[in-house]
């Protein structure tokens, strides 16, 4: 068995509502290994983005363990994993979340940026002709069509070719053909370059790509089978 | 981060938010301008006055005395190298010879002068330009006179005629085409005539009685610097410092009491300026919160790529610092133009050199408070950038987390701070930089109360009943992240500082402006003497003159306060202000009478009320700094008899009057057989003032008139210039005030924007929305003016009116209407920012997000 990449042990997540204490995850045990592709279904509500945040050190667990390539990230100060995320982490979400003042070619440039590395123009050169948006990098967001920005999103996430991606229904706002087109050239990138991808979908076609399935309902996991 | 990233990344971070930084420019530069123009202005002025005393003196110093030098003061002169020479000045008549009885109509035969008596070298500054263009020595035999142009033109008399001078006769031998010691503009009681010294002996001029100020003016050798000089200004002093009735001026004192009013005045505006800044600040703060609102979402995405909270504070601090750098920048440009166009539009009340608008020092200050003032009053809402939760990328409205109860402490410790540190460089003042940081950070509590009070009331008002737009309204100021608190106290303060300028200006240009009283005499008698009073008082009055009033007056020296001589005195007063010692060793104006006049009011003790002692009442003023209470015994020496009297009482007096007033009143009985003169006082009917003149000269040849009409006219008319100004400029800043609040209450609204339209898209109508949106503000703005204007009035009347002895006497009107005004302003301004989210289609505005 390859050695896990990400590893939660009873992971909770409660929040205070009124005067009770909510509990949104409960006592979740979960190992990814490296190069995985796993896929987290469930209905909305059942805590799937909280699972992911928890996963990048976004938010921290009311109790339990994070470990990414065995460090306990839920120990780390927000500054640290500020940093760890920099180097390790890539995210797609649902909304796209492009940084509307930055033009395609920017929100691609700013994770190579900001981990200094060398040929980062090159590299956000390809990367947009990767995914079809070679002559539209002097656009701004707001100029591109939601299918567009998903794309821009799928090109920074892989910009700094991070160990770990995370997406949380990169396909959820877009209609069906714009949806497969993007899970195509995500899985494509994600074969490319061997990335560990945990997909949060509830589209059960989407989760058919993938080498596992771990449903959650109401906080815990329900079922977890490995694609044979 | 990177240096090269940080600042692409600060570019970006810019973009799509730039009308509003350019706002946050715009509130930061209408302050920095301010500050820059009032500093640059007094900066120029006192420069400018500076550049102008060693001309003014016409010497390096002058050693000056009323009497005779004593020989004490001769021997000290006599042992300083360099040049020297003597004058004497003194105003007198001047008369056509011969003049016969005045006619109406006719050019006046006699005219009040400023004489000047000099001996070559002569000036030893300045310039001196004369016609024909010869040195003065050459012009003044004992018999020359040369005169400004308007002597002549006034008497109608030619160059090589004749005039009168004194009882002795004088040949015009030329005119002055300028001179460089009379500033333009200064208090002048006539035109400047000068003769020789030895031309004076030859008049009955400097004999008793007559006011004939005596110099000896030394310039010092060639090529001492300043420090040396310095020394040997302060060394004279020391040595004169116990002969009586001498006094020391050099050019490096420039004019003190000329500069005392410029830095009292600007002392004032400093604070208007100050206040203007802080409106910026309170804009300013809003500004960036709002903008910082707009910006979580970003901040959110950032940090899930990796950008550390450290790197996001570091940003938009830099952000904001660079954004008050550039505010400050154009502010101070703003600034000098202000002054530029101050020495423009008044130079017929400035020095003659002008003004010079180029002030580095008041730069300084303004880039400096306006650097600080931004990233101060951007610190709180910066502390919200730490603290934006990453997980915002999931939950649109996760709200930055509250900075910890001790940075939030700290920051406002810090703000409040930096406010002191403000108030104390404007005004200069640290009592009152003391007692306005407190009374605005009593103020900032108040509303904090006030605010939670209101938010409290809200949650307790049973909704279910209340039309939508109040219900929705009222729930709009209590949902959580509304900024309610902020919003209060933001506009509480702005409307306090503004106010306050409001209500101080009004009264400080109103004292400027107060009407010169009515019946204020025009003009005043000097050297009359006792047995020629009926005659002058009859000649007065068969030439309507009204209100002919006349006092004894007796010049005497204090020689010891209780017993202390005052040479000692003055002596172990060596720290004092100069004035402080000159009063004790001057020579002293006596008068007598029984009862005071109406514009004096007895203060302490009781006037004539010690049957056993000889009594004199004291101005309170006068009395502190000859260090003398109720019950003090002062000695005198009147012309050689001693004179010993107990201090009974101690009056004020209203010097605005321009009355006769005297610092010593003696009790009647007293002096009445010493040597004295009488000064007379009347209002004489403008057409006669010229015959009256031409009567006295005839018939008492030694009494010199001093027409005031022309003088109280002048300082009316700069007075009512000063309180324009003040005005100008009180209502400039109250004005930039207001734009800026309603600026930060619609920066504050934006995100109101999108509400409205969901609103809409809920079928909620137009009207409705407005509705609603108005309630909310107009709440926010009714209790941040009652509180704000509550705090005005409480500060505006303890700390300015007693830093500026100002009486304060607010208009109820103002107070009453404040709270209305800015609750119309807060709906007014949020109703503005909403308007076009209310006129759009609903889709545009959730689309635009
Ligand atoms: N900060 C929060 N405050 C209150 N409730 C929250 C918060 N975060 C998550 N929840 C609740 O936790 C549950 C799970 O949320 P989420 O993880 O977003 O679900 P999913 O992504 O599966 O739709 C939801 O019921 C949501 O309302
Ligand atoms: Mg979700």
């Amino acid at each position: 068995m390859r050695t896990p990449l990400l590893e939660l042990r009873g992971v909770s997540k409660e929040l205070p509502s009124g005067g009770r204490t909510l509990r949104i995850l409960d006592a979740i045990d979960l190992s990814i290994a490296a190069g995985e592709f796993a896929a987290i279904l469930g209905p909305s509500g059942s805590g799937k983005s909280t699972l992911l945040g928890l996963m990048a050190g976004l938010d921290r667990p009311t109790r339990g363990e994070v470990l990414l390539e065995g460090e306990a990230i839920h120990r780390m100060t927000e500054d640290e994993l500020a940093l760890l995320r920099r180097r390790k982490v890539g995210f797609v979400f649902q909304s796209y979340q492009l940084l509307s003042n930055l033009t395609a070619r920017e929100n691609v440039l700013l994770p190579l940026e900001l981990t200094g590395q060398a040929g980062a123009g090159a590299r956000a050169t390809e990367l947009l002709a990767a995914v079809g948006l070679g002559e539209r990098g002097h656009h701004y967001p707001s100029q591109l069509s939601g299918g567009e920005q998903q794309r821009v999103a799928l090109a920074r996430a892989f910009g700094t070719r991070p160990p770990l991606l995370l997406a949380d229904e990169p396909t959820g706002n877009l209609d069906s053909a714009t949806g497969a087109s993007i899970l195509d050239a995500l899985v494509r990138l994600r074969s490319e370059s061997g990335t560990t991808l945990v997909l949060v979908t509830h589209d059960p076609a989407v989760a058919a790509l993938a080498d596992r399935r771990v449903h959650l309902r109401d906080g815990r996991i329900e079922r977890d089978e490995t694609a044979s | 981060m990177n240096g090269g990233l940080f600042f692409r990344q600060l570019v970006r971070e810019s973009r799509g938010s730039r009308g509003r930084l350019a706002f946050f420019a715009a509130c930061l530069g209408t302050g920095v301008a301010a500050v820059v123009a009032v500093a640059g202005l007094s900066g120029a002025l006192e420069e400018s006055v500076r550049s102008q005393a060693r001309p003014l003196l016409g010497a390096d110093l002058a050693v000056e005395s009323f009497q005779p030098f004593p020989a004490a003061a001769e021997s000290a002169v006599a042992a300083l190298p360099g040049t020297r020479t003597r004058s004497e000045e003194l105003v007198t008549v001047l008369y056509e010879p011969g003049a016969a009885a005045a006619v109406e109509g006719a050019p006046p035969r006699s005219l009040l002068v400023e004489l000047k008596a000099v001996e070559a070298p002569y000036p030893l500054a300045g310039e001196l330009r004369l016609e024909p263009d010869r040195p003065l020595a050459d012009l003044l035999p004992p018999d020359g006179l040369v005169a400004h142009p308007d002597v002549l033109r006034r008497l109608g008399v030619a160059v090589g005629g004749d005039v009168s001078l004194g009882g002795a006769p004088f040949r015009v031998t030329g005119t002055i085409a300028s001179e460089a010691d009379r500033l333009a503009g200064s208090f002048r009681l006539g035109p400047r005539v000068f003769v020789s010294r030895a031309g004076l002996a030859r008049t009955s001029l400097a004999g008793f009685g007559s006011r004939v100020t005596r110099r000896i003016l030394v310039n010092l050798p060639e090529g001492t610097d300043v420090p040396a000089a310095r020394r040997r200004v302060s060394a004279l002093r020391e040595q004169l410092d116990g002969v009586p009735g001498v006094r020391v001026e050099s050019w490096l004192d420039g004019q003190p009491e000329l500069r005392q009013a410029i830095r009292r005045t600007s002392r004032f505006l400093g604070l208007v300026a100050l206040a203007s800044l802080l409106v910026g600040g309170v804009g300013v703060a809003q500004t960036v919160r709002a903008w910082i609102a707009s910006r979580l979402d970003a901040l959110a995405i950032l940090r899930c790529l990796g950008v550390t909270s450290r790197e996001t504070v570091l940003l938009y601090g830099v952000q904001t610092a660079g954004l008050g750098l550039v505010g400050s920048l154009l502010g101070a440009v703003a600034g000098i133009g202000l002054v530029a166009a101050v020495g423009h539009t008044y130079s017929d009340l400035l020095p003659p050199g002008g003004l010079d608008p180029w002030q580095p020092a008041a730069l300084l200050r303004g880039l400096g408070l306006g650097v600080g003032v931004s990233v101060l009053f951007g610190l709180p809402a910066l502390l919200a950038v730490r603290r934006v939760p990453p997980v915002r990328v999931f939950r649109h409205d996760a709200e930055p987390l509250p900075a910890s109860r001790g940075l939030r402490l700290a920051a406002a410790a810090l703000l409040l701070a930096g406010v002191g540190l403000t108030a104390w460089v404007q005004s200069g003042l640290p009592r009152v930089a003391v007692s306005f940081t407190l009374g605005l950070a009593a103020s900032a509590l108040l509303l904090f109360l006030a605010a939670h009070a209101l938010l409290r009331l809200v949650a307790r008002v049973p909704r279910e009943r209340l039309p939508f737009a109040l219900k929705s309204g009222l729930s709009a100021l209590s949902r959580p992240g509304a900024g309610t608190v902020g919003s209060i106290l933001a506009l509480g303060l702005g409307t306090l500082v503004v106010l306050q300028i409001a209500l101080v200006q009004r009264d400080f240009s109103r004292q400027l402006t107060a009407d010169l009283p009515r019946n204020a005499p025009t003009a005043f008698l000097l050297d009359v003497q006792p047995d020629q009073w009926p005659g002058v008082a009859a000649l007065l009055s068969a030439n309507g003159a009204t209100r002919t009033l006349s006092v004894p007056v007796v010049t005497a020296r204090l020689t010891a306060v209780d017993g202390t001589p005052t040479a000692e005195l003055a002596k172990r007063r060596a720290g004092d202000s100069r004035r402080e010692r000159w009063a004790l060793t001057r020579e002293q104006r006596l008068t007598y009478m029984t009862e005071l006049p109406e514009d004096n009011r007895v203060v302490a003790g009781a006037l004539w009320s010690d049957p056993s002692a000889a009594e004199v009442s004291l101005e309170e003023e006068f009395a502190g700094r000859i260090g003398a209470k109720v019950g003090t015994w002062l000695d005198f020496d009147v012309q050689g008899v001693p004179l010993r009297l107990k201090v009974t009482s101690l009056r004020s007096v209203d010097w605005r009057t321009f009355g006769i007033n005297f610092f010593l009143v003696v009790e009647p009985g007293v002096l009445e057989k010493a040597p004295q003169l009488r000064l007379a006082a009347a209002r004489l009917p403008s057409a006669h003032e010229g015959r009256i003149q031409d009567l006295l000269a005839r018939e008492f040849p030694n009494v010199v008139l001093i027409r005031t009409r022309e003088v109280l006219e002048r300082v009316a008319a700069i007075a009512t210039r000063l309180g324009k100004a003040v005005r100008v400029l009180g209502a400039f800043s109250v004005l930039a005030g207001l734009v800026i609040l309603a600026g930060s209450i619609s920066a504050a609204s934006a995100r109101r924007a999108r509400e409205a339209a969901l609103l809409k898209v809920l079928g909620v109508t137009r009207g409705g929305v407005a509705t609603a949106l108005a309630v909310e503000y107009a709440l926010v703005g009714l209790v941040a003016g009652l509180v704000g204007t509550l705090g005005a009035t409480l500060l505006a009347g303890s700390v300015l009116t007693a830093a500026f002895e100002v009486s304060f006497r607010p208009s109820p009107l103002l107070l009453a209407a404040t709270p209305l005004a800015v609750a119309l302003l807060a709906a007014a301004a949020g109703l503005a920012v909403s308007l076009r989210a209310l006129q759009v289609r609903p889709l545009e505005v959730l689309r635009g997000e």
